[in-house]
């Protein structure tokens, strides 16, 4: 026999209490992991959606960038429009290496729809310039098999034709060839206004907020909201993207009234340190769920090295020094937390999933994809970090026990 | 006998306990020898410091006057493990209460002290002291399942593991009936007869108590009388 199952077998004496214990103990490991998988997650989900925009910089009508860009990245609510000339004045810029208008309106929610979740209560129209858009965006290709062959884009100027994202047409049930029904609030007009589309294409998923979203012509997507001089972002990618370059670009067409540019590092920038700011709460919750398992492990421990006063005594008697009683205790301290910290990264890896759906819920930016992302050498530093923790909770019960004078825990036993 | 073959010699031991403005004279002054190969046993009333004096004869507790040494080795003023070295080897204990730890099998609880000295387990001398408290049958039990009787055996056992040269047991019937004392005192003179190991037993129990080669009794921490038992030479 070793201290190890000594202390081991000691632990399974009072199941329910040992569970009990090594539960908070996961329940902060869990909530350390995650917090962890979510550092390390989040500026790469970032960075990941804002470059899959395709293009580094935007120009588009004034107001705040970051809701801008979180617009952009949601294809959500709170359009604001500019000018359609903008593009022309632009797009001549002999910085620009390719540059696509992008006119952004919102149908609303169709009677086909299945799912009543507020994400889909709308429809994204997307009105774009296929040859353009497609330099920005050269990923996208059209899904394939039956129902699908055959996708292609639209010509320019077809007034009665759709692509469709990878969700977008799942959501809705739709093929290519299909018809898709949409009805829209056009500016200045009371009545809302349906149109019937053919749909030309669905697109493969992209894992981007382009999966959610209705592509038509970009002309028939302005007449269709009576919008026909305005767009809602110029998407450009320039040929030099360097800090000073940037500048000057942007200084040529901050004059532009009505306008803003907006560089996407910036906005990467901004959308990181907001999550920062969100993150000191549960840094804090962290700590909270850390302290209390610390807590809860000397106290159980203590609980335990107390009952067992008498035996200690005995141990003592029988020849153990006082070293050997810190070591069963310590061990004993060190096998709660270990235990814990498997369980704890067990429960944030099969919980990356909520963690996820719970942080989108309180900053929703409009990330796609997987914001928690919970690696190796995460697991392996809450493994070793729970071992520290277990070496110093284990420190003062185990320095209790190996105190216990053999005569007085006897004595004590008897009672 | 020799004074080679005393292995604990106490000369005016005494141990008091402040109990608030009150001393409590535990032990009074006693003078002992306990030679190789007796039994001796420490009878008296309860209170009259039986438990306080087989602690300090074992080096579980320090005198706070006296003079005390075990084995030869002089103990006044050492240190909790240097005590503990001092007992390693020398002394085994047995306990009323018999503290067996309830998470090991009967085996398992004979073989902790190996633990405590780093000695390798060798199940022939686990079963082998296990025959001597006649439970080799019982090696895989759990605590739960075996009788009073059985467990103060089981401890006895756990004493003899480590081959002590003295066993040092306080009130090892008090938990048992009288049929169990006695076959636990009767173990005892066998374990001093057949393998030289010297045993103090401490007793408030006449019947059992008689049972030995030399018998002391106390009161108030003194030793009150001292007479050979009928079951010396
Ligand atoms: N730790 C202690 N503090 C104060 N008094 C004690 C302590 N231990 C024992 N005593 C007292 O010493 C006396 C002798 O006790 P003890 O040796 O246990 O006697 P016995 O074993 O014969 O019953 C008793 O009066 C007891 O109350
Ligand atoms: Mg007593």
């Amino acid at each position: 026999m070793r201290f190890i199952s000594l202390a081991l077998k000691n632990l399974f004496r009072r199941p329910v209490r040992t569970a009990l214990t090594i539960a908070g103990v996961a329940l902060a490991v869990a909530v350390a992991v995650s917090l962890a998988g979510f550092n390390l997650g989040y500026q790469q989900a970032i960075e990941r959606s804002i470059d899959r925009l395709g293009f580094q910089v935007m120009i588009m009508a004034k107001g705040c960038p970051y809701e801008a860009a979180t617009m952009m990245l949601k294809g959500g609510t709170g359009l604001l429009y500019l000018p359609a000339d903008t593009f022309a004045q632009v797009h001549s810029d002999p910085e620009i290496l390719s540059i696509t208008p992008i006119f952004i309106g919102i149908a609303e929610k169709q009677g086909s729809s299945i799912r009543e979740d507020s994400s889909s209560a709308f429809a994204v129209l997307t009105g774009v310039e296929p040859k353009t858009f497609l330099e920005m965006k050269p990923w996208l290709e059209f899904q394939s098999g039956t129902g699908f062959d055959g996708g292609k884009w639209f010509s320019p100027d077809a007034t009665d034709e759709v692509v469709m994202g990878y969700e977008a047409a799942t959501y809705e049930q739709r093929k290519v060839g299909d018809k898709f029904l949409a009805t829209v609030s056009p500016y200045g007009q009371a009545e809302p206004v349906s149109k019937e589309f053919k749909i030309v294409g669905v697109l493969k998923r992209t894992g981007t907020q382009d999966d959610g979203t209705v592509f038509l012509p970009i002309k028939t997507a302005q007449a269709f909201f009576n919008r026909p001089n305005q767009l809602t972002i110029l998407g450009i990618k320039l040929k030099d993207f360097s800090g000073g370059n940037l500048q000057e670009f942007e200084s040529r067409w901050i004059k532009l009234p009505e306008v803003q540019v907006v560089s996407l590092e910036q906005v990467k920038s901004t959308l990181v340190m907001l999550i920062g700011t969100a993150q000191v709460m549960i840094v804090a919750v962290t700590v909270i769920a850390i302290l209390v398992a610390i807590i809860g492990v000397i106290n159980t421990i203590l609980m335990s090295v107390y009952e067992r006063t008498g035996e200690i005594g005995v141990m003592k008697a029988l020849g153990a020094f006082r070293g050997d009683v810190f070591q069963l205790i310590w061990i004993e301290t060190l096998g709660v937390c270990l235990a814990g910290s498997i369980a704890g990264g067990v429960i944030a890896l099969g919980g990356a999933h909520l963690t996820e759906k719970a942080i989108k819920a309180v900053i929703d930016i409009g990330i796609q994809g997987s914001i928690v992302t919970i690696t190796w050498p995460v697991l392996l530093g809450a493994f070793a970090g729970a071992a520290v923790v277990g070496f110093f909770a284990g420190l003062y019960p185990a320095w209790r026990a190996a105190s216990m004078l053999p005569v007085d825990a006897i004595r004590e036993g008897i009672g | 006998m020799t004074s080679n073959s005393i292995l604990i010699e106490a000369r005016g031991i005494k141990r008091h306990y402040l109990r608030g403005s009150e001393t409590v004279k535990a032990v009074d002054g006693i003078d002992l020898e306990i030679h190789a190969a007796e039994m001796v046993s420490i009878l008296g009333p309860s209170g009259s410091g039986k438990t306080t004096l087989i602690h300090l004869l074992s080096c579980l507790d320090s005198p706070t006057e006296g003079s005390l040494s075990i084995n030869g080795k002089p103990v006044a003023g050492l240190k909790e493990d240097e005590l503990t070295k001092v007992r390693r080897g020398v002394l085994g204990f047995v306990f009323q209460k018999f503290y067996l730890l309830p998470t090991l099998s009967v085996a398992e609880n004979v073989e902790l002290p190996l633990l405590f000295y780093r000695q390798p387990v060798r199940r022939e001398e686990t079963m082998a002291v296990l025959r001597q408290v006649n439970l080799e049958d019982h090696a895989r039990f759990m605590p739960n399942q075996l009788s009073g009787g059985q467990m103060q055996r089981v401890a006895i056992a756990r004493a003899l593991i480590i081959k002590p040269k003295i066993l040092i047991a306080d009130e090892p019937t008090g938990n048992l009936d009288t049929e169990n004392g006695i076959a636990v005192f009767d173990l005892f003179r066998a374990l001093v007869r057949e393998q030289g190991i010297s045993v103090i037993v401490t007793s408030h129990n006449l019947v059992f108590g008689y049972r030995a080669d030399r018998i002391i009794t106390l009161a108030d921490g003194r030793i009150v009388r001292e007479e050979k038992g009928p079951a010396a030479a």
